[in-house]
């Protein structure tokens, strides 16, 4: 039922389409993009919201009182893990489903996310180290190379990061990721910092390696799914490729150097 | 390095991880030790049924249904803590070695490594649709003692 404080179709879907972008943007999955999107449409009481969803885009339509359908299509291009920004957006959409918050907050508090972060930037450094550091002493490592594989893990960080704003393709930032990785620790190795380069290399290559993604797309088929299912295992694979052909070239790099030196 | 280093281990990754992908602050010791309990529950069941798939899937259900109780508890999305504590147990190395045989040339040996690493992928993914339906079908008084704080309000539909 159209209430008197709730906007019009236009209004209403471009802000719903911002929720359902900001949720793929952050990684969430296709789902929860599409169900955050019906519940902002249907809080706004607009009717027969529909949308598709794929990890790459979606499409959003609805009607509207002049009973017209009004339909868009977004494109998501950056996909970067923000999981804070995913349980805002949640409890945004709980809050406008239980009617705590009109239209013209709901427009504001998505505008602020956009921005806004309670994390600071150099958070991610220490994670980095932790998780590479830590992750090559699960598989394995001495301290030596855990530590190798943190102070690896930082710099790698920092580099994809770098490559990713200059709008290279993820495929490239892979390969380079790999290829730094993989020399940085055969030096490692070569100069007794590190005792074995295999620990380190895979400590350090966590960072980058596809394993939610493709445990995320076989929960996307299992839930039905499909097309998101699939291009998110396609993804999974394609980043490994780009990470393991950068590993080879790394060492290969590194074995000729050594041979030229030797 | 034996079982409780390993479980303390891998609970400081999870941790690392679990400021990468930017988990709210206040969310963040629940998540590490979901990964610290993922890689326990797998050592546990890994001895137990001596299959990596399954021992995979009995942790992915834990995590699951860990992530159900802790989402009802502090009304958070189940995903924001699935994504992190599941981190020890994701199949990312197989993923890796997969497509450096395949780069390399080793096309059975990447056909063996790929499918071990799809089992597993497949077993994680299995695990946590499970503990899902768990949660949808659990009683709903059960849901809201769990619960702390405001009253229920609609919730996820898909059970994934």
């Amino acid at each position: 039922m159209k209430r008197p404080e709730d906007p019009d179709a236009d209004s209403a879907l471009r802000v719903a389409a911002d929720a359902g972008r900001l949720v793929l943007e952050s990684g969430g999955e296709t789902y929860r993009s599409e169900e955050a999107m019906l519940a902002f449409l249907t809080a706004f009481g607009v009717w027969n919201g529909e949308s598709f969803a794929t990890p790459t885009g979606f499409m959003l339509s609805c009607d509207g009182e002049d009973g017209r359908s009004r339909a868009l299509v977004r494109r998501v291009r950056t996909r970067q893990m923000n999981l804070e920004r995913i349980s805002a957006i949640d409890s945004l959409a709980r809050k406008a489903t239980a009617g705590e918050l009109g239209f013209d907050a709901v427009e504001a508090e998505l505008c602020a996310l956009e921005t806004r972060s309670s994390y600071p930037a150099w958070l991610a450094i220490p994670g980095a180290a932790l998780g590479a550091g830590f992750f090559s002493l699960l598989f394995g490592g001495s301290w030596k190379d855990a530590l190798v594989a943190g102070f690896v893990g930082i710099a790698l960080g920092r580099m994809v990061q770098r490559i990713q704003r200059a709008r290279v393709s993820d495929f490239f930032a892979n390969i380079a990721g790999g290829a730094f990785t993989a020399f940085l620790c055969m030096a490692a190795a070569h100069w007794n910092i590190a005792d074995a380069a295999d620990k380190a290399i895979i400590g350090a290559i966590m960072l980058l390696v596809p394993g939610v993604t493709i445990t995320n797309g076989i929960r996307d088929i299992i839930a039905g799914d499909l097309v998101a299912g699939i291009a998110r295992m396609t993804d999974a694979f394609m980043s490994a490729a780009g990470i393991s052909i950068g590993a080879g070239v790394g060492l290969e790099t590194w074995m000729l150097l050594t041979g030229v030196l030797a | 390095m034996n079982g409780a280093a390993q479980v303390a281990v891998s609970a400081v990754a999870t941790f690392g991880f679990a400021l990468i992908f930017r988990v709210k602050p206040r969310d963040l010791p629940l998540a590490a030790a979901g990964g610290a309990m993922a890689w326990g529950v797998r050592l546990l069941a890994g001895a137990w049924s001596g299959s990596d798939p399954m021992a995979y899937f009995i942790a992915a259900i834990a995590v699951g249904l860990y992530a159900e109780l802790v989402a009802t508890m502090m009304r958070t999305p189940a995903t924001v803590i699935i994504v992190a504590s599941i981190i020890p147990l994701v199949p990312g190395g197989g993923m890796f070695y997969t497509m450096s045989q395949a780069t390399a040339g080793d096309a059975i040996a990447a056909a063996t490594t790929g499918f071990a690493t799809l089992m597993l992928a497949g077993a994680i993914a299995a695990g946590l649709a499970v503990a899902a339906a768990i949660a949808r079908l659990a009683p709903r008084g059960l849901r809201q003692r769990a619960r702390l704080r405001r009253p229920a309000t609609p919730r996820d539909r898909n059970a994934v």
